[in-house]
């Protein structure tokens, strides 16, 4: 890889051709005509490609999220492959791996049912994830009913959620806010509303019950990877704003070398 | 010039009796010393000794070094001690290292202390032939007290220090070479220096310790480790290893006082420095000496504290002075026996002392601290003939818990305690939720800090003193904030209350930042979790992990699919192409991995013949591998056989009390046979080694790079020992993370000769958070104790299988 620095031979025409680049580059895209000359790099990015990045972290990294977040299959090919022993038993992995799955489905009930088999005492130890759960199948039951048979959700809400509800004014917020989802109908609901109906409670509720089922096993709500990426976000905050000398943007270089964004979307690797 | 302690006290050094009470508890937590591979407990292996390295027998060896390293510390220490030649009749055996003597000099379990030996910091052998064989024995002590560790500083520091000692050490044979015999870099880490070889020590050594202290300010600036002979008031006597110092002269007169300063200053880098000093008079009168810190400009004939840019805490009166002639009462008066530290927090811009590791509580506080412009050295004033001192810059364990201090440790054990609830103000809510920080105890108020009893019980918007303790604790100067003490205990001993919930306080704020950081700016639109599935598929198709990539991609996708609400809309899978490249890749790391270099050899060049020729450097680490792995191969045979005859003899002692002669020699002549078997295979072994060496040896051998050079020699060491697995100095060469290492080369290389950048997203994550955290870090301010490294050190330990 070759870059030139501000020295002796920086003459105009690599001035020129530094100019030009930096201009590509703010405008997102660079030619193939431009690549002539390599933009200069800033002091920043000389410092970074300077830095060791040691592999075994790295794949600690890896190892270790793969592990987290439940997936099973992967964690153990990668203890393979990059000759790691696994950070925890499969079998604990996969059971976790199940009740995200059954959360993400949408099948709660099952969801609780493996939930109390790994940790029986979880759910009685953390009302809060308790009711989130059951919440979560409360909205589940009226997305299947959609405009039909209420009988079931409203049967499950004042059996299951009226009890706990009413010991708590917050639960008693969000049952309340989730029952509103019965009268109104579903294609034009208020932005609060209509949150609740989407995917991303599941993610969550799912989330939230991986994690406390880690801390009860390991001590750990999250993967490492998670800190790095938000402590990356964290530090450049800060930096820019304590007035840092950085480059305008500082690239990951998830999508290649050049900065390039892939025209046909976001995730150049992945095809169909 | 006499030196009364050298002859009062003849062949009775500072032993560990003669050192105040309170020294022989110390920490054991604390290591002070990162050494390289030592000589020390080097066996020597005569079958191979002399066919690389043609030098006396071991038991020879031995002899002559026990004798050798002896009389160093002779001519050493009386050296230092006065300051000319060594020529005071002490005979060579009278003198022996503080900590290290009698120890047998193969022990490893002493290393530690013998470590601390001021001359040969890490027990290495100066320069007499066998450091050609064995340059890695040479590596100068490296300072790292334990509550810097993880630091970035400390890292930097290592860095710059092991750059040091590789120059140095080609610089150092040179000079041996062409005769000149002069220690090379001495100015630039005292410590570092090393004996050369010959009748001239003496001489050489002078010329060493005279070597002006030169500080690169460009370059990290070092720790201060031993006090600065050049930089000291005619009065005090640098004693030998250039941690005590003594009064020598006159007394001084009643304004007067010989200082000193260490040889470097205290660098605000590393966010906070200690130190500690002993007081080693002999007679039980009232002492005068002053311990602190001063700018490099401040007069020596004074006190530290009596003069601008300096501060000082004195043991006659107790009181500490903040550069004037008048003190305030700050702590007990001090005297022999005692041990006083000294602890700069540049990051909050304080200073406090302890006394015999209790700490008395802050006494200054200066800006000047905070900017580290003002290069503070440590400096101890001495006034009388007979004061002496002993200072530990992290040489040795100290008695306050430094290392406490610095995790912020709260214990809740027996003590009583209570503990605070701060209100939020009501320009920030949510600042502070009703927080409860607890802690052991508070200090007396005579100490110029909090005291609990005029908290107790009261609910308050703040007034006076305390109100402005509490507002600087938590970080607001203008709001009122309330606080509520309870419970109503009254508590005597002191705590860290301060500095403990201040950075507790400023280590939660830090932690929630980061916690609440803002990641979807990182890679729009890609939200935190994309994100991270992101990073993990492309470093895992990146690093050639083909397998792992696909059953990663597959989980991915179930759960994609599982959060479709819409069952029109189909979920586009991820399609890991089937790369000939990454499986090749991977094929390679594998053959690594497993120990198979050969095989690793024959992949790379018939799928990537360029990349060797290419990329020499790879290609010679690969061959070093395949020593390593043969070495390896032969140590293990060696453990095995080992096992079996240590079961063996265990069987033959139960034999033998239960029957006698009869059964007796069956089974010595089952042994023999055994043992044939398996000493011709590791006999075979090891001539294959030997001879496959010879070959790298002389493959390499006119090869003009240093990293070459060394790297030849550090596997060759491995030939000296009877079984290099059990010698932990070197076990760590047959790891199985030097696979890793080489496979990772490898693959960069393979990587670069194809045009891909040798690095994937989530390594540029990494080293860019480091960079971030280390420029966030200059002032020493709030990312001083936010690293990357302690991330990576959540992770539980997954071991190499």
């Amino acid at each position: 890889m070759s870059r030139f620095s501000l020295g002796r031979d920086f003459d105009s025409e690599q001035a020129r051709a530094f100019i030009f680049a930096q201009f590509a580059e703010d405008y997102g895209r660079m030619t193939s005509s431009a690549s002539t000359a390599t933009p200069l790099k800033h002091a920043f990015e000389s410092r970074v490609a300077d830095v060791k990045s040691p592999k075994s972290d790295i794949n600690a990294l890896i190892l270790d999220y793969l592990t987290m977040e439940g997936y099973p299959k992967a964690a153990a090919k990668f203890s393979k492959e990059a000759n790691l022993q696994p950070q925890q038993k499969d079998n604990l992995i996969v059971a976790r791996q199940e009740i995200k799955q059954a959360i993400l489905e949408g099948r709660i009930e099952a969801a609780i049912t493996s939930l109390n088999e790994v940790d029986p005492e979880i759910l009685d130890k953390d009302p809060h994830l308790h009711f989130a759960l059951l919440r979560l199948q409360l909205v589940e039951l009226i997305r299947q009913c959609n405009g039909g048979d209420i009988n079931p959700a409203l049967d499950f809400a004042t059996k299951k959620l009226a009890p706990r509800a009413a010991m708590n004014a917050d639960f008693l917020k969000d049952l309340e806010k989730t029952m509103a989802l019965i009268i109104f109908p579903h294609d034009n609901l208020a932005p609060e509303l209509d949150a609740l109906l989407k995917s991303d409670l599941r993610q969550i509720t799912a989330t939230k019950v991986n994690e406390a089922i880690l801390e009860r096993q390991a001590r750990r709500r999250e993967a490492a990877i998670r800190e790095l990426v938000k402590m990356r976000a964290w530090a450049e905050t800060s930096a820019r704003l304590k007035k840092k000398d950085l480059p305008g943007r500082i690239d990951l270089g998830l999508y290649g070398e050049d900065n390039e964004y892939n025209e046909n979307g976001h995730e150049p690797m992945i095809t169909t | 010039m006499t030196n009364p302690f050298q002859h009062g006290h003849p062949g009775d050094p500072i032993s560990s009796a003669g050192l105040p009470a309170p020294l022989s508890q110390r920490r054991s937590s604390y290591a002070s010393v990162v050494s390289g591979a030592s000589a020390l407990s080097r066996p020597s292996r005569p079958n191979f000794h002399h066919l690389l390295n043609p030098s006396p027998d071991s038991e020879t060896y031995n002899n002559l070094y026990s004798t050798q390293r002896n009389s160093r510390f002779d001519v050493g220490t009386t050296q230092g001690r006065n300051g000319v030649s060594g020529e005071d009749g002490l005979p060579s055996m009278a003198w022996q290292p503080r900590l290290g003597a009698g120890l047998p000099y193969f022990s490893r379990a002493f290393e530690p202390y013998i470590c601390k030996d001021p001359l040969f910091p890490n027990g290495a052998v100066p320069d007499d032939g066998f450091n050609s064989l064995l340059p890695a024995a040479s590596n100068p002590v490296f300072l790292s007290p334990s509550y810097l560790r993880g630091s970035i500083y400390l890292q930097k520091l290592e860095a710059a220090h092991k750059a040091r000692v590789a120059a140095e050490r080609e610089g150092h044979a040179a000079k041996t070479q062409s005769g000149t015999g002069l220690a090379s870099g001495a100015n630039a880490h005292p410590q570092s220096s090393k004996l050369p070889a010959g009748s001239h020590r003496g001489v050489q050594y002078e010329v060493v310790e005279k070597a002006p202290a030169v500080e690169d300010d460009a370059a990290v600036s070092p720790l201060p480790s031993r006090w600065n002979k050049d930089d000291k008031d005619p009065n005090l006597d640098v004693l030998g290893d250039g941690y005590e110092v003594k009064h020598i002269g006159r007394s001084s007169n009643d304004h007067e006082a010989s200082a000193l300063r260490a040889e470097h200053y205290m660098p605000a880098l590393c966010g906070v420095y200690y130190f500690e000093v002993s007081i080693m008079n002999r007679k039980r009168e009232d002492t005068t000496i002053g311990i602190g810190f001063s700018s490099g400009t401040v007069s020596l004939q004074r006190a530290p504290g009596w003069e601008p840019e300096s501060w000082g805490y004195h043991g006659d009166d107790g009181h500490c002075y903040a550069a004037q002639n008048v003190g305030r009462p700050y702590g007990p008066k001090f005297g022999p026996g005692d041990t006083i530290g000294c602890l700069i927090n540049f990051r909050l811009g304080h200073a406090l002392f302890t006394k015999n590791g209790d700490d008395l509580g802050i006494a200054f506080r200066d800006v000047s601290f905070k900017d580290g412009k003002g290069k503070l050295y440590p400096t101890v004033g001495l006034k009388k003939p007979g004061d002496h001192v002993l200072a530990n810059f992290g040489q040795q364990p100290f008695l306050f818990d430094i290392d406490g201090y610095m995790k912020v440790r709260c214990t809740r054990n027996s003590e009583p305690s209570g503990h605070i609830v701060v209100t939020s103000p009501a320009s920030a809510p949510g600042r502070y939720v009703t927080e409860e920080l607890s802690f052991p105890c508070l200090y007396p108020s005579s100490r110029g800090s909090l005291c609990l009893p005029t908290l107790l019980n009261k609910s308050f918007s703040g007034r006076g003193d305390t109100k402005r303790s509490l507002c600087r604790l938590f970080g607001s100067r203008t709001e009122p904030l309330r606080f509520v003490i309870q419970p109503p205990q009254i508590i005597a001993r002191h705590c860290y209350l301060h500095s403990i919930l201040y950075m507790q306080k400023q280590q939660k704020m830090i932690s929630e930042d980061i916690r609440n950081a803002d990641t979807a700016k990182l890679a729009p639109p890609l939200n935190e979790t994309e994100l991270i599935q992101q990073l993990v598929l492309q470093f895992l198709q990146h690093d050639g992990y083909v397998e792992t990539a696909r059953a990663f991609a597959e989980e991915i996708h179930a759960e994609k699919q599982a959060l479709n609400l819409d069952a029109s809309k189909d979920i586009e899978g991820i399609n890991i192409k089937d790369d000939e490249d990454a499986n090749n890749r991977q094929r390679i790391r594998r053959a690594i991995l497993n120990g198979d270099i050969d095989r690793a050899l024959k992949y790379t060049k018939n799928y990537y013949p360029k990349v060797l020729p290419d990329n020499e450097q790879v290609y010679f680490r690969l061959r070093c591998r395949k020593f390593i792995e043969m070495i390896r191969k032969e140590a293990e045979l060696n453990l095995l056989i080992e096992k079996k005859s240590t079961a063996r003899v265990r069987q033959g002692e139960d034999d033998e009390e239960m029957a006698e002669a009869d059964t007796h020699s069956s089974w010595e002549d089952q042994m023999e046979t055994e043992d044939g078997t398996d000493s011709a295979v590791l006999k075979k072994l090891s001539h294959e080694a030997l001879q496959y060496g010879m070959e790298l040896r002389s493959e390499f051998d006119n090869d003009p790079r240093r990293e070459v050079s060394k790297h030849l020699d550090e596997i060759f060491a491995l030939i000296a020992y009877p079984n290099p697995l059990k010698v932990k100095e070197v076990a760590h060469l047959l790891d199985g993370t030097g696979r890793v290492a080489v496979a990772e080369e490898l693959n960069s290389a393979i990587l670069m000769s194809l045009g891909k950048s040798s690095r994937a997203a989530l390594e540029n994550v990494y080293a860019q958070t480091l960079v971030l955290l280390e420029d966030l870090r200059q002032d020493g301010g709030d990312g001083a104790f936010v690293t990357v490294q302690n991330v990576i050190n959540d992770i539980p330990k997954p071991t190499l299988m």
